[in-house]
C-alpha cells in the first residue's frame, strides 16, 4: 500500500492533517479493491483503447 | 403533458409554441427560487425561438417532435453568448462563443431553451448541493437531495417546468438525479452522442443524454442528438435508427437478465421491492427473465474510480493553481487524483478491458441486465452517508454504486421511475444493453411504461 500522507506532502500539497487522513482514508479504502486486481492481470493485456488514429492529426 | 402530446397539441393548433413557453416560465417562476434548478434563465431568446417555432409550423415547416417544446441544459453545455460555469467558480464568467454539438442540434430540431440548468460543481458528485449557486432541491420533498450531478435537470423535468433537459453522465450523473426526481434519464452508448463543446470531467467516461416524463420523450430528444460528430474523438459512425418506440410495443421474447449477485446487494428494502415488481410485471407482459451472474461490480467501480480520478485530474488541472475556487469536496476528489500513479491509471484501463470482453459474454444469454438505479432514494440534503445491510455507507459511493461501472462499459442505461418508497420517493429501475442497443432499451422501457410500471405524478407538476 501506499503512504499517501508522504506521497501528499512530497507532491507538495498544503492541506491540514484532517484533510490528509480524510484523502489518504478514501485512496487506501480504493486500493484494497484495486491492487489485488492488477495482481491478476495478464502481462500481455493492452489498456483498453481511447486514442483513435483515424480522428487524429 | 408529454412531448408527443405536447406536439399534437401544437400541430392541432390548440397551443402554440409561445403559449407552452408562457406556461414554462410561469412554473419556472414559481418554483425555481425553491428549487435553484436554474443558474441562467434565457428568456428573451427563448421567447424568439417560440415565435420563429410557431411562425414556422404555420408555414408548414415541421421540424419534428421537439419543434416548439421547452427544455432546458445542464450549465455545462457551451452557448453561444450565454455564460457556461459549470456550476462552478472557475468559469463563473465564462461566455463561449460557440454552441455545444447537443445544443446546435437541439436548435435544429426546434426545441425552445429555458436556460442553463444548476448542477454539482463540475459535475464532480452526486449530491447538486452547489456552494456556489445553491442546492437544488428535491420537488419531491425539498428537504431531499434531487441527487446529481444533473440535479437541475432531474428537478426542473419533475416539476414540470421543461418537457425534457440534457445531462451529462460520468459515474451515474443522468440516471441518479433521474431515480431520485422520479423521471426517466437515459445514458446512450458512448460515441454516440457528441460531447463536443461539453465540460470534461472524465474523457473516457463522459456521456450526454436526456432526462424526461416518459421513455418516449427521452427517445425523441436521442433521435436530436444522436450522430457521429468529427469535432468529438470519440464519436462513433455506428449506424442511426429510429429511438421512438412504436405505441403497443411488446415484451414478448425479450430476454430480461435479472443478477442474481452484486445489484440486489445492500439495497433499501422498498427499493428491491419495487424492483422485484417491475421485473414481475415484465415476465407478465411476455418477457423472459432468466437470472444472471454478473462480472466482479465491485472491480468494475474501483477501476471507474481510478480512471476517474486521473482524468478528472488532469482536465482542471490548469485551474488548480487557484484552489479558493473550488468548492471543499470537489477539491479534495481533485487531491487524490494527482497523487494517483500513471502505472495505476494505465492498469486501470487494462482491468477495464479485461472486465468489459467478461461482461459481453452476457449478451449472448440476454438482451438486458435489470436492476436497481440506485440502492437508496434520495438522501437528506446534507447527509453524507447512510445505513443499508446494517452498515453505513458514504452517500456517494451508495448513489453510484449500480451506475458506475456502466460507464467504464460505455453501455447504454435507461432509469425509469418503478415505485415509490414508504416515505413516497421515487424509486428508479435500470435497464442496461450492449453498445449501441438504445432502440432495444427504451422499447424494454416503454413497454413497461405502457404496461403501467410507473409513478403518479410529482406533487409540483
Amino acid at each position: 500500500m501506499n503512504d499517501w500522507r508522504a506521497l501528499a506532502r512530497a507532491r507538495g500539497l498544503d492541506l491540514s492533517a484532517q484533510e490528509l487522513d480524510a484523502i489518504a482514508q478514501a485512496l487506501e479504502r480504493l486500493e484494497e479493491t484495486f491492487r489485488p486486481l492488477v495482481k491478476e492481470l495478464p502481462a500481455e493485456l493492452d489498456p483498453a483503447p481511447v486514442f483513435r488514429a483515424e480522428n487524429s492529426g | 403533458m408529454t412531448i408527443h402530446e405536447a406536439a399534437e397539441a401544437l400541430r392541432a393548433r390548440e397551443i402554440s409554441a409561445v403559449e407552452l413557453l408562457s406556461a414554462a416560465m410561469s412554473r419556472l417562476e414559481r418554483w425555481n427560487p425553491t428549487l435553484r434548478a436554474f443558474i441562467t434563465v434565457t428568456a428573451d431568446s427563448a421567447l424568439e425561438r417560440a415565435r420563429q417555432a410557431d411562425r414556422e409550423l404555420a408555414a408548414g415547416q415541421d421540424r419534428g417532435p421537439l419543434h416548439g417544446i421547452p427544455i432546458a441544459l445542464k450549465d455545462l453545455f457551451a452557448t453561444r453568448g450565454v455564460r457556461t460555469t459549470g456550476g462552478s467558480r472557475v468559469f463563473e464568467n465564462y461566455v463561449p462563443d460557440f454552441d455545444a454539438a447537443v445544443v446546435e442540434r437541439l436548435h435544429a430540431a426546434g426545441a425552445v431553451s429555458l436556460g442553463k440548468l444548476n448542477m454539482h460543481e463540475l459535475a464532480y458528485g452526486i449530491t447538486s448541493a452547489n456552494p456556489h449557486f445553491g442546492a437544488v432541491r428535491n420537488p419531491w420533498k425539498g428537504e431531499r437531495s434531487p441527487g446529481g450531478s444533473s440535479g437541475g435537470s432531474g428537478a426542473a423535468v419533475a416539476a414540470g417546468i421543461v418537457y425534457a433537459a440534457m445531462g451529462s453522465d460520468t459515474g451515474g450523473s443522468i440516471r441518479i438525479p433521474a431515480a431520485f426526481c422520479g423521471t426517466v434519464g437515459l445514458k446512450p452508448t458512448y460515441g454516440r452522442v457528441s460531447r463536443f463543446g461539453a465540460l470534461p470531467l472524465g474523457f473516457s467516461l463522459d456521456h450526454m443524454g436526456p432526462l424526461a416524463r416518459s421513455v418516449r420523450d427521452a427517445a425523441a430528444v436521442l433521435n436530436a442528438i444522436a450522430g457521429y460528430d468529427p469535432r468529438d474523438q470519440a464519436s462513433s459512425r455506428h449506424p442511426l435508427v429510429d429511438y421512438i418506440p412504436e405505441e403497443g410495443c411488446s415484451m414478448r421474447g425479450v430476454r430480461i437478465g435479472f443478477p442474481e449477485n452484486f445489484y440486489f446487494e445492500r439495497v433499501d428494502r422498498d427499493v428491491e421491492s419495487s424492483v422485484r415488481g417491475a421485473v414481475a410485471r415484465a415476465e407478465s407482459l411476455g418477457a423472459e427473465v432468466k437470472p444472471v451472474l454478473v462480472p466482479d461490480g465491485a472491480a468494475l467501480n474501483a477501476v471507474g474510480q481510478m480512471i476517474l480520478l486521473s482524468e478528472a485530474a488532469a482536465a482542471l488541472a490548469p485551474h488548480l493553481e487557484n484552489r479558493a475556487l473550488f468548492g471543499e469536496d470537489v477539491l479534495r476528489l481533485l487531491d487524490q487524483g494527482r497523487l494517483v500513479a500513471a502505472a495505476d491509471y494505465i492498469n486501470a484501463q487494462r482491468l477495464r478491458r479485461k472486465l468489459r470482453g467478461e461482461f459481453e459474454k452476457l449478451w449472448a444469454q440476454v438482451d438486458c441486465l435489470v436492476c436497481p438505479t440506485t440502492p437508496i432514494t434520495a438522501p437528506r440534503i446534507g447527509d453524507l452517508t447512510v445505513r443499508l445491510g446494517g452498515r453505513d455507507e458514504n452517500v456517494r459511493m451508495a448513489a453510484t454504486r449500480l451506475v458506475r461501472g456502466i460507464n467504464v462499459l460505455g453501455f447504454p442505461a435507461l432509469s425509469l421511475p418503478c415505485g415509490l418508497s414508504g416515505d413516497g420517493l421515487p424509486i428508479g429501475l435500470q435497464i442496461v444493453g450492449p453498445a449501441f442497443a438504445e432502440a432495444t432499451i427504451l422499447r424494454i422501457g416503454a413497454a413497461l411504461e405502457d404496461g403501467g410500471v410507473a409513478i403518479p405524478p410529482c406533487p409540483l407538476a
